[in-house]
């Protein structure tokens, strides 16, 4: 299948960044009902679900190129925006092998491996036509590659990805790419156990959804990958929201006001899957980051007036923890016009073909 | 302040010899000692006091029923010691601090380094509650923080002080308070005095 790239656009500065029709109806929404808890909720990660972003195991769309260049730009600014614990290279290799044979399955047209063997030793060939890159290279041998396997694949993927060694029966955060995260940070985080990693978000943990959710991590089998949505609100289409740089953007949250909501407060949802590793026996978890505008949501009638619901309903803990306090009345302000109060179908489809 | 929600906020507890350890090292930051603690300590060591090493770290303390204690300036002396240990420390060793947080914490990451794993550590916090702070900013260290919002001593944003701690960094998070709307600060109080 071919793309139409878009590379020119922006996420940062001047925001060019926008959602062609066909990326609107594609994407991920995450709320079947008109109210949001936490909940555990986790299911296998099959080619298939209500949007078409689930159909390949790692989506690649129309933003590919551009999201590419502005994890380049943040790394340039920060380099520790890649981490990774040194015990983790066999981890490296599995999740450069598990991004190039899905990209080249999957897409064809644009990513081509060729491999003249299967183990350690083997002289590979990874051609990336979007960003023009074509590299031989031995696998399992660093220094045949510019940088490290996990920074060299990362970096041609779109979204964040973390790997999480497990031992003791836990899951531990020991390598991360992360340049477009919903305000945690890696360089705080790495190495943390996944209570840890998790300490500050409200709620959850009183309910046991991460005990509960470990458990079945830790029982992840290869070849049998699960996934989740999460989600958080974003002003401007800004995909580096990281707490390292909170100064540059946190202003812009005391920019919304009722009449500019449609086009400044987007919804971000992240599709996280869940990979098991082969060799490290690691957890691969990329969170693949989606942004749509209120404007573009609202587009499609189910979507504006359910997100309305979901917003006015939000327990007080969730609004202050996903930062939406100071811009959330002009939001809903925004979106109550786009809310006739008639009863919504349960799903996340969004139930037209075509955007009003 | 010594619980939170956050559940990355370590816990502590009273120190207790492990019987059935090989050895055993107790760290002990001087100044949060109150008057008996010497001899509490040397009640609850007392089964182990064969194989016990003391470090007293600060004042130069006599301590009765702590073995023969060695005497360290400071706690820069008790990494330094841990790296260089001549002696090897091994999985039946055991080691044991109390101070602190931010004196807990520089122990017990010197003490990763040279092998003890979390399972031979106890930690029992001591004296004042001022914490080390990190900067999500500047990556800088604040250090004896007893404020909620602090100037960071790397950037000198004004930083939120919040629960969420890092056992690799041995400190908490710092948050520029003032982000989304600059020069609003709210009232500095001392809250980890």
């Amino acid at each position: 299948m071919s793309i139409a790239f878009k590379p020119e656009e922006t996420f940062r500065g001047d925001y060019s960044y926008r959602n062609s029709d066909a990326a609107i109806l594609r994407f991920p929404f995450p709320f079947p009902e008109d109210k949001y808890m936490y909940s555990v909720n986790i299911e296998p990660h099959v080619r298939s679900g209500p949007s078409d972003v689930f159909i390949r195991p790692f989506d690649v769309d129309e933003h590919y190129i551009a999201e590419c260049r502005d994890r380049a730009i943040t790394l340039e600014r920060d380099p520790g925006r890649c981490q990774v614990l040194p015990h983790m290279m066999l981890a490296q290799w599995d999740t450069l092998e598990l991004l190039m044979e899905n990209l080249s399955a999957d897409y064809p047209e644009h990513f081509s491996l060729t491999k003249e063997g299967d183990d350690f030793g083997s002289r590979w060939t990874w051609t990336n036509r979007p960003l023009g890159i074509e590299q031989s290279f031995i696998f399992g041998d660093a220094a045949t590659l510019p940088c490290e396997p996990f920074e060299y694949i990362t970096r041609q993927a779109q979204g964040d990805f973390a790997i999480c060694d497990q031992r003791d029966d836990n899951l531990y955060m020991d390598a991360g790419m992360v340049t477009s995260q919903a305000d945690w940070s890696l360089e705080f985080d790495v190495g943390m156990s996944f209570m840890e990693w998790h300490g500050p978000v409200p709620l959850a943990h009183q309910t046991g959804v991460f005990e509960r959710a470990l458990k079945y991590l830790l029982m992840l089998r290869l070849g049998q990958p699960v996934r989740r949505l999460n989600w958080t609100m974003t002003i401007n289409p800004r995909l580096d929201t990281s707490p390292e740089s909170f100064p540059e953007w946190g202003t812009d949250r005391a920019s919304v006001t009722p009449d500019n909501a449609g086009s400044k407060v987007h919804l971000r949802v992240e599709l996280q899957t869940l990979w098991r590793l082969p060799r490290s026996n690691a957890i691969l978890f990329p969170i693949r980051c989606y942004l749509a505008s209120l404007d573009d949501l609202a587009r499609v009638p189910k979507w504006g007036a359910r997100l309305h619901r979901v917003l006015s309903s939000l327990p007080p803990q969730l609004v202050e923890y996903k930062g939406l306090t100071r811009y959330l009345p002009a939001a809903l302000a925004w979106l109550s016009r786009h809310d006739d109060g008639a009863e919504l179908p349960i799903g996340t489809e969004a139930g037209v073909d075509t955007l009003t | 302040m010594l619980h939170s929600d956050i559940k990355s906020r370590p816990t502590y507890r009273a120190l207790e010899p492990d019987l059935a350890a090989a050895g055993h090292l107790l760290v002990i930051e001087a100044a949060t000692l109150q008057p008996g603690g010497l001899a509490g300590l040397a009640d609850a060591f007392a089964p182990v006091v064969a194989n016990l090493h003391t470090w007293l770290v600060g004042e130069a303390l006599a301590a009765p029923g702590l073995g023969k204690p060695w005497h360290l300036p400071a706690v820069a002396d008790v990494v330094d010691a841990l790296a260089c240990a001549t002696r090897g420390y091994g999985i039946g060793d055991r080691l044991y601090v109390q101070g602190t947080e931010p004196f807990l914490w520089s122990v017990a990451t010197a003490a990763a380094i040279v092998g003890f794993g979390p399972g031979q550590l106890q930690l029992c916090h001591a004296g004042s509650l001022q914490r080390r702070v990190w900067c999500t900013h500047c990556h800088g260290v604040t250090e004896q923080v007893t404020t909620n919002v602090v100037p960071c001593a790397g950037c000198g944003r004004h930083l939120l002080v919040r629960d969420h701690f890092s056992r690799r960094l041995g400190a908490f998070m710092g948050v520029m308070v003032d982000a989304e709307a600059p020069g609003e600060i709210p009232a500095i109080e001392e809250v980890f005095a």
